[in-house]
């Protein structure tokens, strides 16, 4: 049976109730709560006066994480799809900073399976002993890597953090300067820089000179495989600009003319290559 | 002479209830501010003096400091008339209230019909403040405020008549005479007291009534053009009858100053006015409390629901508790 009225008395027992209820909102500047030691805020990321991200996708916030937290990938501030960012996967969390972080014992290499790339892990100690595991020599070795490899393969990457003790955040962010493939690529990347120094002397007829002698634009690859172009403002060659990087090696200053010559010059020690290979096997 | 002084008397008296009315609003508004923040489990004001007692009290003195705006369509005599006419007719209404034996500012013979007179009069301040601002939004809120505090008036003075009949008077004073002989009224007019409430909620423009406003409708009803100390004028007198009702209330139906029962009733002298002081405040802000609390607890009912309530429920029913009441009285002779 519907009583009336007998909604408003229920409604006013809740109100009622609260009313008497303890509060527990806390007063903020009076009482403020206790943080651990070692809270440090909220991460945020700062905008410039543009309206901008600060943010360069530098990885030197990640270098010095204390707890390795950081982890990123994203765009520069000329707006180019920065390439150190490996497409990150949820499992990529279990990885064995994770297990340390949680105080757990580390399985290195617990993901290593999954992809595809077997890399030789006895010839990469040799090389790196070779430098005298000295962090320096980050960069030499990786050249050594993508001279074998093509690309720096993630397992490698790994094993280098690993064997080094290197953070990772560090080996993967050195990994995304100048030149180096986190992804396994066919034939050689032709990296034209578009920094203020290298457009300034010419960088654009350069790049011009290239698409047209590779007959194909920006971030594509021509249809054999075997030249990829693409642009980037780290080639950090300012001394000799323009500059045009192919794979690791930097070449500067050119003319566009002396650009062609180069492509056809490597084009031609490239057929040589091939043709030899073809008469060995 | 005596002419004089019943003149300086009145003066007198005028004044102190013109001036009781200011901290009246703002313990009313206090009370509303931490009363529905406790219910609805926050902590309300408690910046401003001693647990936020004087938010209110900032929150008037603020309107005084605002700029008065006024449109420049509207019309300027009326415009600024309205919050008078609403203010004066919560004001003018005190002065029947039976606040203490001997504390009553004009205790004359129609009490309760001057009463019921003079705050329907602030009905025709929201309808000229609705009209005068030149906004559809306020005269809408206008229309709709004279469409339901006319509708309203009706059930609450009929609700009222039974009262009367009953009590044989139209004085208050003598009515809660007659209270202390035969028991609060409360006890012989349940029915006028339930429809009396409902209908005072109404007139007085509160939740779930406060259809004049209708925020998220009306943006603010015929205030929505009002800033400064003009909109602080409606919002006291707002106040001001909330309390004005709740003090009638318990004039009528609950024994105005008299004490309940374990108490002595009535004292003697000036003590008595005190005591009588103290009862018919705690009644009446016993009363403001419940309209707070219900203010925290319903939502707004809907315009057609709120008519359809005065007329066809309420009306009814304030005719047969009235017929009934008068039979009775016949009846028994009483």
């Amino acid at each position: 049976m519907r009583i009336p009225g007998l909604g408003i008395l229920k409604g006013m027992r809740q109100t009622g109730r609260n009313f008497w209820a303890p509060k527990v909102t806390n007063q903020y500047p009076e009482s403020r709560p206790t943080m651990p030691d070692r809270w440090r805020g909220r991460l945020d990321l700062i905008y410039d006066p543009f309206g901008e991200h600060k943010c360069e996708v530098c990885f030197q916030c990640a270098q010095v994480c204390p707890v390795e937290a950081i982890d990123m990938s994203g765009f520069d501030s000329q707006g180019n799809r920065v390439r150190y960012g490996m497409q990150e996967i949820y499992d990529e969390r279990k990885d064995p900073n994770a297990y340390r972080r949680a105080g757990l014992p580390a399985e290195p290499m617990r993901n290593a399976g999954r992809w595809e790339d077997e890399i030789d892990g006895s010839w990469l100690r040799v090389v790196i002993d070779g430098f005298g595991g000295r962090a320096e020599a980050l960069v030499a070795i990786f050249s050594a890597v993508q001279e074998r490899y093509g690309y720096l393969p993630e397992r490698a990457l790994r094993l280098i953090s690993d064997t080094m003790t290197i953070h990772w955040a560090q080996v993967f962010g050195a990994a995304g300067l100048g030149g180096f493939r986190l992804l396994p690529a066919e034939g050689h990347l032709v990296t034209v820089c578009t920094c203020a120094a290298c457009s300034f002397a010419g960088g654009e007829s350069l790049l011009a000179a290239l698409t047209d002698e590779l007959g194909i634009r920006v971030g594509e690859t021509t249809d054999d495989g075997a030249w990829s172009l693409e642009t980037s403002d780290q080639v950090a060659a300012g001394a000799i600009a323009p500059a045009v990087r192919i794979d690791t090696m930097v070449y500067g200053p050119l003319t566009a003319e002396q650009a062609r010559h180069l492509l056809a010059e490597r084009r031609k020690r490239q057929a040589r290559a091939a043709a030899r290979a073809g008469r060995v096997s | 002479m005596d002419l004089l002084l019943g003149i300086g008397r009145f003066l007198l008296a005028t004044m102190l209830l013109l001036l009781l009315t200011v901290p009246t609003a703002f313990v009313v508004i206090q009370m509303e501010l931490k009363v529905i923040a406790q219910m609805q489990l926050r902590y309300g004001p408690n910046r401003i003096g001693p647990w936020g007692m004087f938010q209110s009290t900032i929150h008037g003195f603020k309107f005084l400091a605002k700029e008065d705006h006024m449109p420049d369509q509207a019309d300027r005599a009326t415009f600024t008339l309205a919050p008078w006419m609403v203010y004066m007719a919560a004001a003018m209404s005190m002065l029947v209230m039976p606040f203490a034996p001997g504390a009553i500012a004009a205790d004359f013979n129609i009490g309760i019909v001057y009463f019921f007179a003079v705050i329907g009069l602030s009905v025709v301040g929201l309808l000229i403040a609705g009209w005068a601002s030149y906004n559809k939004y306020s005269l809408l809120g206008g229309l709709r405020s004279a469409a339901q505090m006319v509708s309203y008036e009706i059930p609450l003075t009929l609700s009222v008549v039974g009262v009367v009949v009953l009590g044989g008077t139209l004085n208050f004073r003598e009515l809660i005479g007659w209270q202390q002989a035969h028991g609060w009224m409360l006890l012989w007019q349940p029915v006028g007291l339930g429809i009396f409430y409902i209908a005072s909620l109404a007139e007085i423009n509160r939740t779930p009534f406060d259809m004049v406003e209708a925020d998220s409708e009306l943006v603010a009803g015929p205030f929505t053009e009002y800033s400064g100390m003009r909109f602080g004028f409606f919002f006291f007198a707002e106040y001001v009858a909330l309390f004005i009702m709740s003090g009638i209330m318990a004039a009528l139906f609950f024994g105005g100053w008299l004490a309940p029962w374990p108490f002595p009733a009535q004292l003697d002298g000036f003590g008595g006015t005190l005591y009588g002081l103290f009862w018919f405040f705690l009644k009446s802000y016993l009363f403001v409390f419940l309209a707070v609390w219900l203010r925290a607890t319903l939502p707004r009912v809907r315009v057609d629901q709120l008519m359809g309530m005065a007329w066809k429920v309420l009306l009814p029913l304030a005719m047969l508790n009235l017929l009934v009441t008068a039979g009775v009285v016949v009846w028994l002779n009483l």
